[in-house]
């Protein structure tokens, strides 16, 4: 079933390159039929998910390097628990939702979509493998078609932009690849559920060493504060749907890998190191809400909006207990189809109006009423007003967190207000105020594929929202070894 | 309809707000008829619920069958059990009160929208989310959680913030609903975190478990008074009180009747209801409890100042409502929910029929300013009447429902705190002053805007029977306490057995020593009023030049908004905007791609080391052969 989930984007890519150009059947289309596949299996994955089952489930496993001489082998192992089958989900449905956003893509569109699968496929990968080696493979495979997606279908600074994410990635899955090595070699396998049996065996070098070099990696991606410039650059030039996958999925495989591999295989380092990491979740959070406030771009006011939000992760992460590590999971999942959200709807904005700039708005709730309300709807889940999904990850990381942190909490907590002030004055300035005569002319989002990827990703917030129980059931089955691990570490 | 059924009350109103989103453009009449009926069955199953509260009491005591007044499920369960946050109800004499209060006055507002909202743009949204807000406001004062009471009291900051700004179109009206979400998310923070404390050491959000809990002495004092002060910053954001009273006089940039309903009956109560609900853990912390009475006893004061001299009839209205509030925290803060609860029924019809008349007065003349009025008794009789009788129970005179209610306050005050009745003494009479001048400017005199005035014709019966049956209550509801109205209302024994503070049932008795001078105080307020506004008002216009500075204090409310808009153009932005610089100039452009042309240039310096020469080469290598030699030799020693 995993495996299905991995190929058929891939198999969809491949399609989409082989295929010689035909005009009767668009590559949209193709790429529409595969990652439609693609989600009705995730939906599977998480529905026939059992939480009252111990252990890795849907797992397959066969060597895939054989170098037993040598001491240890790599294996293809995929499989799901509870912290990774709600993110194989979001995987799923953002990527549906970028390929439909994506339907007017002029500019080379069977390269285009043959890019966008290929990153699912590599989010996808990351967020299945249970050997290190496989992970890291599939970490660095997503650096490929982001680049590409960024540098040829965005706009701005593109090429900066794209460049600057490359650097940044590679820079910290150099320090993750070693750590890797270092953990692999010193136990003798690379799979990641033999290694959390035994946390903490004993390696090569000091473990805080190790733990920081995987670390590095991770909280470059999630990203907090200081290591988080790449990603305001990034969304500003990306296009709408890698927007949409980059805050949406990506930054969840730093949020995941945390939680897999240095808190679950180290777990005494992540005690040593956890009012650190908690400081600096407070701060982002902080630093990044404040900034938010001085943002004049639309994507830019979201992108920074991120750099808070992810903060909560970091922070439900730091305090390591299972309350507040639920909340981290329940955010990544929330903060997926948010954000998502969000950037779907700046991206209508911006594919109408040609600018993003806050100042050259007003009024647009006269001429696009459909665009104006789900903002509001997205503003709303993002400042985390309770029935939408926002509020109960939120909270849960407070709750979880207040003990072990009150401090760096009390900040977090204090963020909520400021996320008012820049969603709020946000609405104020583009969608309230007098019908503006430069915008009159605007047409509402009317077309299938729109409303469907706006309705499909407000849905999912409004249903998590009333009913969190759906996610946090498969979630707390996922905790639950962790933060033993945790605990006895 | 049972106690134990009262999740129907917000879910009806809810369904109907789902409804209303997404077909109130093919019903007919854009669906008002189903958020009118769906609120009628609300305030019919709310006094089915009241009446089977009624049968629970068995010789004076509430002595409900177990559960039967309560309705639970598991909403989220995390880390097995740690964090569990169950859905439940609780019905006692408090969700009584206000379960009526808050389905029947949403009625009465529902009928008069009907003949106030006709015509506009967006009437079949303006049902849709009126019919949230009461959903979300029977789940505030329904639920026994407080995740859900926090969950609802969001939803109701959501509702207000929409309907505030329901014409958007108007850059005031979106720079208000802003203004009032924001500064009421300042107070929910306090609230969230005081939720947070008291969690983290009871480990439940059930309210009556927390107060049976802190009772046993679960939680140390200083922790108590902490969480409490936290838990109250929500009470502060939500029902307008100092510091947090700003957004209030703003908000009336909404429809009339979303003030009549939101920002004077119900929403802004929300915070008294909340203190009513954990006064038995506010009686434990004396110092958290003196803190609400001093915040609601200077509200009160200040706000009743500014009342009088706005200009604009529905802020002399709003800044009365906070003044009033103030008077429901101050009965809290000396430990009588009973006086509280009282003030707040009385206060809720008395009030939202004087927004309802306020809103006929704008409706007839489009006209909200109290000096562009005038003489309108003529043209405006029904409403004339009701609204003076609106004015007279504010303004605390006998027999009218504020009369009572206040007096009930009063002699609480008198009884523990008399400084406290002092303040509210005064308070009282300026009420009465300020109140007599909006009555006056608007109704009597002549009229100083001749074309408002010709314009104006009375409102229809949509409109007029809301205002009679508020001016009914307004009237009637004080008689309440007396324990035959009681009786014959259903009450065993009258209300005081139904409403108990500290497990002892409350006898209200007429006291003249406190009645006596109120009503003297009150009247000879309202004789100010007339020897100042009455005729041609050229005392008031003198006493105005008497004081310029007084004056303007006033008009500019204290200079408190200016001093608000200050702090976060020049504080919270500019921080922002050192951040912002900070973030741009050093962490990216310095840290970032200064880290990234460092790399260059060495890497520029470096290639000239591969020149291409063999001798440059040559004398590399035996320099490398030197060095390594000489480690080789050291190491050899």
């Amino acid at each position: 079933m995993l495996t299905l989930f991995l190929m058929l984007p891939i198999a969809g890519a491949l399609t989409l390159l082989l295929l010689p150009e035909d005009q009767r059947i668009k590559p949209r289309v193709i790429a529409l039929v595969y990652s439609g596949l693609a989600f009705a299996v995730s939906v599977l994955v998480f529905a026939l998910f059992d939480p009252a089952r111990e252990g890795y489930q849907f797992v397959q496993r066969f060597t895939w390097i054989d170098a037993s001489s040598a001491g240890f082998t790599v294996q293809y192992a995929l499989g799901v628990d509870g912290l990774s089958a709600p993110l194989v989900l979001l995987t799923g449905l953002l990527s549906l939702a970028a390929v439909l956003v994506s339907w007017n893509i002029e500019l080379r569109p069977r390269a285009y979509f043959a890019m966008l699968l290929l990153l699912e496929a590599s989010v996808a990968g990351v967020f299945t493998s249970l050997d290190l080696i496989q992970f890291f493979f599939f970490w660095e495979l997503e650096l490929l078609p982001m680049y590409l997606l960024i540098s040829i279908w965005g706009s701005g600074r593109k090429e900066y932009s794209a460049m600057k994410f490359l650097l940044y990635t590679i820079g910290g899955s150099a320090l993750m690849a070693v750590g890797f090595l270092l953990i692999g070699l010193s136990a003798g396998t690379f799979d990641i559920a033999v290694l959390a049996r035994t946390p903490d065996a004993e390696l090569i070098l000091p473990g805080a060493l190790v733990f920081w070099m995987i670390m590095a990696a991770f909280l470059v991606k999630l990203p907090v504060f200081p290591v988080h410039t790449w990603l305001p650059d990034a969304h500003t030039d990306a296009p709408t749907a890698v927007s949409v996958m980059l805050a949406g999925v990506l930054l969840k495989m730093g949020g995941y890998g945390i939680m897999r591999i240095p808190v679950s295989l180290l777990p005494e380092q992540a005690h040593t190191f956890a009012t650190l990491l908690a400081t600096i979740a407070g701060f982002s959070v902080v630093y990044g809400a404040i900034i938010t406030l001085q943002q004049r771009d639309l994507k830019r006011l979201i992108a920074y909006s991120s750099v808070s939000h992810m903060g909560y992760v970091l922070l439900g992460v730091a305090a390591l207990t299972p309350v507040s590590m639920s909340g981290a999971a329940l955010q990544m999942f929330t903060h997926g189809t948010i954000t998502g959200l969000l950037f779907i709807m700046v991206g209508l904005v911006y594919d109408r109006a040609h600018t993003r700039q806050i100042a050259d708005f007003g009024g647009l709730m006269h001429h696009v009423p459909f665009i104006g309300v789900f903002m509001l709807v997205a503003g709303m889940a993002s400042l985390g007003l309770p029935t939408l999904s926002g509020f109960v990850a939120e909270l849960t990381v407070f709750l979880g967190s207040w003990d072990a942190h009150p401090i760096a909490t009390a900040f977090a907590v204090f963020g909520v207000v400021l996320a008012a002030g820049y969603i709020l004055w946000m609405m104020q300035r583009v969608f309230f105020g007098p019908p503006s005569t430069r915008w009159a002319s605007m047409p509402d989002a009317t077309a299938w594929w729109e409303r469907t990827a706006v309705l499909g990703m407000a849905a999912s917030i409004v249903v998590v929202g009333v009913y969190p129980a759906v996610v946090t059931r498969v979630i707390e089955a996922g905790i639950e070894p962790i933060a033993a691990i945790v605990g006895a570490a | 309809m049972t106690m134990e059924q009262v999740w129907l009350l917000p879910a009806i109103p809810a369904g109907v707000f789902v409804i209303l989103s997404l077909f109130n453009r093919v019903l007919p009449r854009r669906g008002d008829f189903v958020a009118v009926l769906g609120m009628g069955t609300v305030v019919v199953l709310a006094v089915l619920a009241i009446a089977d509260f009624q049968g629970a009491f068995h010789d004076g005591h509430f002595a409900p069958a177990p559960g039967a007044n309560t309705y639970e499920f598991t909403w989220v369960n995390i880390g097995d059990g740690v964090l569990r946050i169950m859905f439940s109800t609780y019905f006692d004499a408090i969700t009584a009160v206000m379960v009526f209060v808050v389905s029947f006055v949403a009625l009465m507002v529902f009928l008069f929208s009907i003949g106030y909202m006709h015509g506009e743009e967006r009437y079949g949204w303006y049902f849709a989310v009126l019919s949230l807000f009461a959903g979300a406001m029977l789940l505030l004062v329904t639920t026994n959680s407080l995740i859900f009471l926090y969950l609802a009291w969001e939803g109701v900051g959501l509702t207000s913030y929409l309907l505030i700004g329901f014409y958007w179109e108007r850059q005031s009206a979106a720079e208000a609903a802003k203004k009032a979400f924001i500064t009421t998310r300042v107070g929910d923070v306090g609230f969230l975190i005081g939720i947070i404390l008291l969690w983290r050491v009871a480990g439940t959000f059930d309210i009556q478990e927390l107060i049976h809990l802190a009772e046993e002495g679960a939680f140390s004092e200083t922790y108590l008074t902490v969480s409490m002060i936290f838990l109250f910053m929500g009470a502060v954001g939500k029902s307008a009180q100092f510091p947090l009273h700003v957004w209030l006089p703003d908000a009336m940039e909404g429809p009339t009747p979303v003030s009549a309903l939101i920002h004077a009956a119900t929403m802004v109560v929300a915070g008294v209801y909340l203190v009513a609900r954990t006064l038995p853990i506010f009686d434990l912390v004396p110092i958290a409890q003196n803190f609400v009475l001093y915040t609601g006893l200077f509200t009160a004061v200040m706000a009743a100042t500014q009342g009088l001299v706005a200009n604009d009839i529905k802020r002399v209205l709003a800044y009365s409502t906070v003044s009033q509030l103030g008077f429901m925290f101050v009965a809290l803060g000396l430990g009588s929910v009973t006086a509280a609860m009282f003030h707040l029924l009385t206060h809720a019809f008395f009030k939202s029929l004087l927004f309802l008349g306020s809103g006929s007065v704008i409706h007839a003349t489009h006209q909200q300013e109290v000096e562009h009025l005038g003489g309108l008794w003529r043209k405006l009789p029904i409403t004339t009447v009701t609204f003076s009788i609106g004015s007279l129970a504010l303004a605390g005179i006998v027999p009218f429902a504020g009369f009572w209610s206040k007096d009930e306050i009063l002699l609480e005050a008198f009884e523990l705190n008399p400084f406290a009745y002092a303040v509210l003494a005064g308070t009282a009479a300026l009420t009465a002053l300020y109140t007599t001048r909006v009555v006056l400017l608007t109704f009597a005199g002549r009229p100083r805007d001749q074309h408002a005035y010709d314009h104006a014709h009375e409102s229809g019966p949509i409109m007029l029977l809301p205002l009679v049956l508020l001016a009914t209550l307004a009237l009637g509801s004080g008689f309440v306490a007396f324990d035959g109205v009681g009786r014959a209302l259903g009450f065993v024994g009258g209300i005081g057995q139904v409403v108990t503070s500290h497990g002892e049932p409350h006898s209200f008795a007429f006291h003249p020593n406190i009645a006596v001078p109120a009503t003297v105080l009150a009247l000879l307020a309202i004789g100010a009023g007339f020897e100042y506004w009455g005729g041609n008002a050229i005392r008031a216009e003198r006493a105005r030049q008497w004081a310029p500075e007084l004056h303007a204090l006033l008009v500019n409310r204290y200079y408190m908004d200016n001093l608000y808009q200050a702090f976060i153009d020049r504080v919270v932005l500019g921080l922002a905007g050192i951040v912002a610089r900070f973030e741009k100039s050093v962490v990216n452009e310095s840290g970032v791609d200064g880290g990234a042309q460092t790399l260059n240039w060495m890497g520029f310096r470096l290639k000239f080391l591969q020149t291409g020469r063999i001798p440059n080469y040559a004398l590399g290598m035996a320099l490398g052969v030197l060095v390594l030699s000489i480690f080789a030799l050291g190491g050899g020693e």
